[in-house]
């Protein structure tokens, strides 16, 4: 298990002391986080960070996930995908299941706790059965141009809870509770991040079948149309003609998703006999690989053409990888332009930015240097506990823009 | 010199709260400017001295960035940009200095396009966290050792937030100095400083130099 005390001579000392400081004031305290997974997806792998920290420091912390029925989760994949722009209608009988099922679950996780954190839409109606407490509602995804008739409806869910919390500034939206910004952060303790020998890295490349004899391009993805598998290797064929490189194309398999499928037959296709294009299906808990590849990697791609924060980016710049991605949601945040990677908005911008790199080693390696300081400042597990330790208190110090601890 | 109160160093971090409201033009920009909070306007003056920056922008003020930036009108970004907030008692007085700016090139100059979506004006308010720590100064020449070991965030709480958000009448150090230190000479040295011009790091070593030139 691990401590607060560990991410010393790592994390930023002012946020350990700022958590510290706090901590003393909400020892004891009860903290109850509600989502809809136990594992798979970023919700979960962020939580089953924070909440062992967060007990470590001292505060009483719950972690409930929902039990849902397939129309209930089919319900709230509507409402994510509406939430998001695609338009999807949601009709009465969906939003029926989708309140017995909030219901259901409320009456067997019985949510009482001092601070009450609920994860994205899918128990959002939780708020029904507020006793006591300051509750919010987070929201991990873009819904910054959402249907209009499904965000109607979910506004008036949200706009009972005390307060919110965006990933992003565009995402918010105009309510009338307070909204507060969180990015998301990853955990340099993680086996997604963690620090691997040269030779657990060489081991992965050869179970793997990629030989590390060329400059190695890697994008880490669902077979998404919105990552432009695509995109990325027409970016390739460009860099090919003047560099000698490969291609790495790392993804789930992607079973019970259809569209995951399409992509992937597609990408095959488009890949066609290239050796030096490596196409990996990796199995669900892939961390330490996903690590081993990103390490090993010469520069990252994350050519995005929509994405909610793209965390995939940071981990690779923690990873001292200069990262080129689409200029789109939660990556321009973490890709300082020219200095920790580039943004780009076409394969041929992307195309270029990597013989850029390719021909300037130095300047690459000069990015992912201050590509690991930016991580370590902004993006690290250390500063959601912060924030949302400073979010709890300032919540109990509504009408105050200056709190001392 | 009279027996004084330590001055206790306190350092701080900022939570940002999201207004939901955005600008997409420069009209935009301006009715919103002229209907936010304080606090907002504070932020967006401010959060450059206490963001922690791989390259920092080029400009200090969120509005010149964004202006320069997403709408490429770089004269009235250099004119916000020179805005200098230390000039200004309160921050009505700053609200009304930006709305005088973009008014005034809006007058001589054709409206730019609007931005793409995802490019608007974000309008967020900042919360100041603050921490005591166990620096303290009770001299000149504590004053020079403390603001070496301080975090960069207490040169900006003291500094900054001191005088424009919490309404005094002049920064806590010049205070301090001034009052209980009794160094008239000095404090207005430090008034005299252009404090927009530099991160809190650089403006941390400025001080310092200007202390020990003193002592």
């Amino acid at each position: 298990m691990k401590s607060i005390r560990d991410y010393k001579g790592i994390s930023e000392q002012g946020d350990l002391r700022a958590i510290e400081a706090m901590a003393a004031k909400l020892k004891g305290r009860t903290m109850l986080h509600v989502n809809s997974t136990a594992e798979g997806g970023g919700v979960a792998e962020l939580l089953q960070r924070i909440v062992p920290l967060l007990k470590d420091i001292g505060l009483d912390v719950r972690w409930e996930v929902m039990k849902g029925t397939k129309p209930f989760f089919e319900v709230t994949k509507a409402i994510h995908n509406s939430l998001q722009g695609k338009g999807v209608h949601i009709t009465k009988d969906m939003w029926d299941e989708y309140v017995a099922v909030n219901r259901e679950n409320a009456e067997r996780i019985k949510p009482d706790a001092d601070f009450v954190v609920i994860h994205d839409p899918q128990p959002a109606l939780f708020i029904d059965y507020k006793k006591r407490g300051i509750w919010l509602w987070r929201c991990h995804i873009d819904i910054s141009g959402p249907d209009r008739v499904t965000w109607y409806f979910l506004k008036n869910i949200v706009e009972r809870y005390d307060g919110s919390i965006f990933s992003v500034s565009n995402f918010a939206q105009s309510v009338s509770i307070p909204q507060f910004m969180m990015q998301p952060s990853i955990d340099p303790l993680a086996d997604k991040n963690i620090e691997l020998s040269e030779e657990e890295v060489r081991r992965v490349f050869e179970r793997y079948n990629v030989p590390t004899d060329k400059p190695i391009l890697l994008q880490v993805s669902r077979f998404d149309p919105f990552k432009d598998p695509l995109g990325v290797i027409d970016a390739y064929r460009l860099v090919k003609k003047y560099h000698d490189c490969r291609l790495v194309l790392a993804g789930g398999t992607a079973t019970d998703d259809p569209e995951g499928e399409r992509v992937l037959k597609e990408v095959q296709e488009r890949a066609g006999d290239d050796p030096d294009i490596h196409l990996l299906l990796l199995p669900p808990f892939s961390d330490r690989e996903i690590n081993a590849l990103q390490r090993g990697s010469t520069i990252v791609l994350q050519k995005s053409t929509r994405e909610g924060f793209g965390l995939v980016v940071a981990e690779a710049l923690w990873k001292k990888k200069p990262v080129i991605g689409g200029d789109v949601g939660g990556i321009p945040l973490q890709i300082v332009e020219g200095a920790t990677g580039f943004l780009v908005h076409s394969v041929e911008g992307a195309a270029y930015r990597i013989r850029q790199l390719l021909m300037n080693p130095d300047d690459a390696k000069r990015m992912g240097e201050a590509a690991k300081e930016h991580i370590r400042k902004n993006f690290l597990v250390t500063r959601n506990i912060r924030n949302y330790l400073a979010i709890w208190l300032s919540m109990e110090h509504r009408d105050e823009k200056v709190i001392y601890i | 010199m009279a027996e004084a109160e330590p001055f206790r160093f306190h350092e701080c971090f900022a939570l940002i709260r999201l207004t939901g409201r955005r600008a997409s033009d420069i009209l935009e920009l301006l009715e919103i400017i002229k209907q936010v909070s304080k606090g907002s306007i504070f932020h967006h003056m401010h959060q450059y001295f206490i963001k922690s920056y791989i390259v920092p922008p080029e400009f200090p003020n969120d509005f010149a960035v964004w202006v320069a930036d997403s709408l490429g009108e770089q004269n009235l970004a250099e004119g916000l940009a020179n805005l200098n907030p230390f000039e200004f008692e309160n921050i009505e007085d700053i609200r009304s200095e930006l709305v005088r700016i973009i008014t005034e090139h809006l007058k001589n100059y054709p409206m730019p396009r609007p931005v793409l979506p995802g490019r608007e004006f974000m309008f967020n308010e900042g919360v100041t966290m603050v921490l005591p720590t166990s620096i303290t100064a009770a001299t000149l020449h504590d004053f020079a050792r403390a603001l070496r070991e301080v975090d960069p965030s207490s040169i900006y709480f003291h500094f900054y937030e001191a005088r424009l958000r919490l309404g005094k009448e002049e920064d806590d150090f010049t205070h301090y100095i001034d009052e209980c230190l009794e160094c008239p000479g000095l404090a207005r040295r430090i008034k005299t400083m252009d404090p927009y011009m530099y991160s809190t790091e650089v403006l941390r070593d400025k001080f310092i130099r200007i202390i020990e030139e003193a002592l």
